[in-house]
């Protein structure tokens, strides 16, 4: 049977290609490694900008670095002022490459404006698949092609 | 989103680094909320003022952009409270180190144009524009308060959207702008024995926090007064503001939203939650800062009588001037009351250094803040009680 399909239908035909929802856009191709983190991030207090990493013990991703890789967790959390903490990031080189939430929000969104940092979210049944995930691939289109996946543990 | 061929101009860099940041910002804010075009705004309120706050990261950020030459706030603009009384804050036990970065932050802000009280009750100093119009206020309190008082429309802004609203005189037209949007969603019935009315702003303090928690999108109280105090609807816009995500209540009586119930049981919960102890060593008042309708009332609830523990009080200096004026600041001083000008209980260093364990306040909000930011413990008790049993 013939169906109409929209722009997302056709895009998440691959099993590997996801569409997501441009928040601050990248004016090229990103392919950089995944750090997945199942919980949200609260930026002021729960972030060091010196180090790139999480530095709230009980998260999960305490002390991972971030830096140059693709962060991806739910939404932020706490102060707005959280804003500068990711700009404080960017200005110390520290940032992610990009940014990606299940639900965007404005601590997150304005903090990446502010510092250039591509931003984008999507479904939960997408961000879901992004746990695994090991490379991927960001387009100017803000499709995003999971390359590989993690090694399994055990 | 649909910009015009200046903004995509200023958005390209054409302009300068700070309104191409600023319009950065817009844009990433309207697509977050699928909004169609950006709006002018006739005000804009900013928050992220004390050093407690915003740190060193956000001093970095506000003195580069202050530094580029020609770069001024386009619309009115009003500033948070900071950290200390700007003029008396040697007496104050505030650090030196802490004071030279806050003048540093204070500085930057009045480079870019802002009025002269730094304040979270910027509709006491100020004139309020007609019914409906649109401006960008960050700081929780004042937006809840400027849509469900005051009558005019905000999206609950933060400390760097609000700055961006600063530099374009623009806002993004979505959420609470939009007539549609202002329309309640989630009801609290409000059932109280017979006997407890609501009164005051321990009272309505609790019923926010309460709300503030459970409900989602524009509130709607069922069962309360329609003409409350100006301080009792500002404790309860600071208390939804403090653990919530509204930005707007209204009092009606529609049938049919998800509702939920308010009953002795909640505002007993509620206030055992905020309210962490019997008493306190120091007592502070103004959180949301003092208006002149409740420094009347301090001054005349004094009877005469002296304070016997430190009392701070808490307002912004344009209202301390005009109390000062009217005779209460003196009769307030005179009882051995501090007043803090311009700044706030919750981000100043102040309550840490007065080395207490417990601080009284009448204020939800506040206590919620002083027990996390200042690790003391809080007794929430109305002001009449905190004279009743603190005064000789």
């Amino acid at each position: 049977m013939k169906q109409r399909k929209d722009s997302s239908s056709t895009a998440t035909f691959d099993q590997n290609v996801i569409k997501a929802r441009c928040i601050v856009e990248t004016p090229k191709e990103i392919k950089a490694e995944v750090l997945f983190s199942p919980s949200p991030i609260a930026f002021l207090q729960g972030v060091d900008p010196e180090k790139g990493v999480v530095c709230d013990r009980k998260h999960e991703i305490f002390d991972q670095p971030f830096t140059n890789k693709i962060l991806v967790f739910p939404n932020a959390v706490g102060s707005s002022v959280g804003a500068y903490v990711i700009y404080r990031l960017e200005k110390n080189r520290k940032a992610p490459k990009a940014m990606i939430n299940q639900t965007s929000d404005i601590i997150t969104a304005s903090g990446c404006a502010l510092s250039g940092i591509p931003l984008f979210d999507m479904p939960s049944e997408s961000f879901e698949r992004l746990a695994n995930a090991g490379k991927v691939t960001i387009n100017a289109k803000a499709q995003i092609t999971i390359n590989s996946r993690k090694k399994s543990k055990n | 989103m649909y910009l015009t061929r200046s903004e995509e101009k200023a958005l390209g860099g054409e302009y300068g680094e700070a309104l191409e940041s600023a319009y950065r910002v817009l844009l990433a804010m309207g697509r977050l909320s699928d909004a169609k075009r950006l709006i002018p705004i006739k005000w804009a309120h900013v928050s992220g003022v004390s050093y407690l706050t915003i740190g060193d990261y956000g001093l970095d950020f506000l003195q580069r952009i202050s530094k580029i030459r020609g770069t001024k706030f386009k619309v009115f603009t009003t500033v948070n409270p900071c950290g200390m009384d700007i003029e008396n804050w040697d007496r104050l036990e505030i650090p030196p180190e802490y004071a030279e970065k806050q003048l540093k932050i204070i500085n930057a802000y009045q480079k870019l144009g802002i009025a002269s009280s730094f304040t979270c009750v910027p509709f006491q100093s100020y004139p309020v524009p007609p019914k409906g119009t649109h401006v960008s206020w960050a700081e929780s309190s004042a937006a809840i308060f400027a849509n469900s008082i005051l009558d005019i429309r905000t999206n609950r802004e933060s400390a760097v959207s609000a700055l961006a609203s600063a530099l374009t005189g623009k806002t993004v037209y979505s959420d609470l702008h939009i007539d549609k949007n202002r329309k309640s969603t989630f009801a609290v019935r409000v059932k109280l024995p017979k006997e407890k009315e609501l009164k005051g702003s321990v009272d309505y303090g609790v019923l926010g926090y309460y709300s503030g928690k459970h409900a989602k999108g524009v509130i709607e109280f069922q069962g309360i007064k329609a003409a409350r105090s100006l301080s009792e609807s500002k404790a309860l816009c600071a208390a939804i503001g403090t653990v919530g995500s509204s930005g707007m209540f209204k009092v009606g009586r529609s049938k049919g939203l998800e509702t939920i119930d308010f009953t002795q049981k909640e505002y007993d919960e509620t206030f055992d939650e905020i309210s962490d102890s019997e008493t306190g060593d120091a007592i502070v008042f103004g959180c949301p800062q003092m208006t002149i309708e409740e420094l009347y009332e301090l001054s005349k609830g004094l009877e005469g009588k002296h304070f016997k523990k430190k009392c701070i009080v808490f307002c912004s200096s344009k209202v301390y001037d005009l109390a000062k004026s009217r005779g209460y600041a003196d009769d307030i001083e005179k009882a051995g009351a501090t007043f803090v000008r311009d700044s706030c209980a919750d981000f100043t260093p102040l309550i840490s250094s007065l080395k207490v364990d417990s601080v009284v306040t009448d204020s939800a909000k506040g206590a919620h803040y002083m027990k996390r930011v200042h690790s003391v413990k809080v007794a929430l008790k109305d002001t009449e009680t905190i004279l009743r049993e603190n005064m000789i």
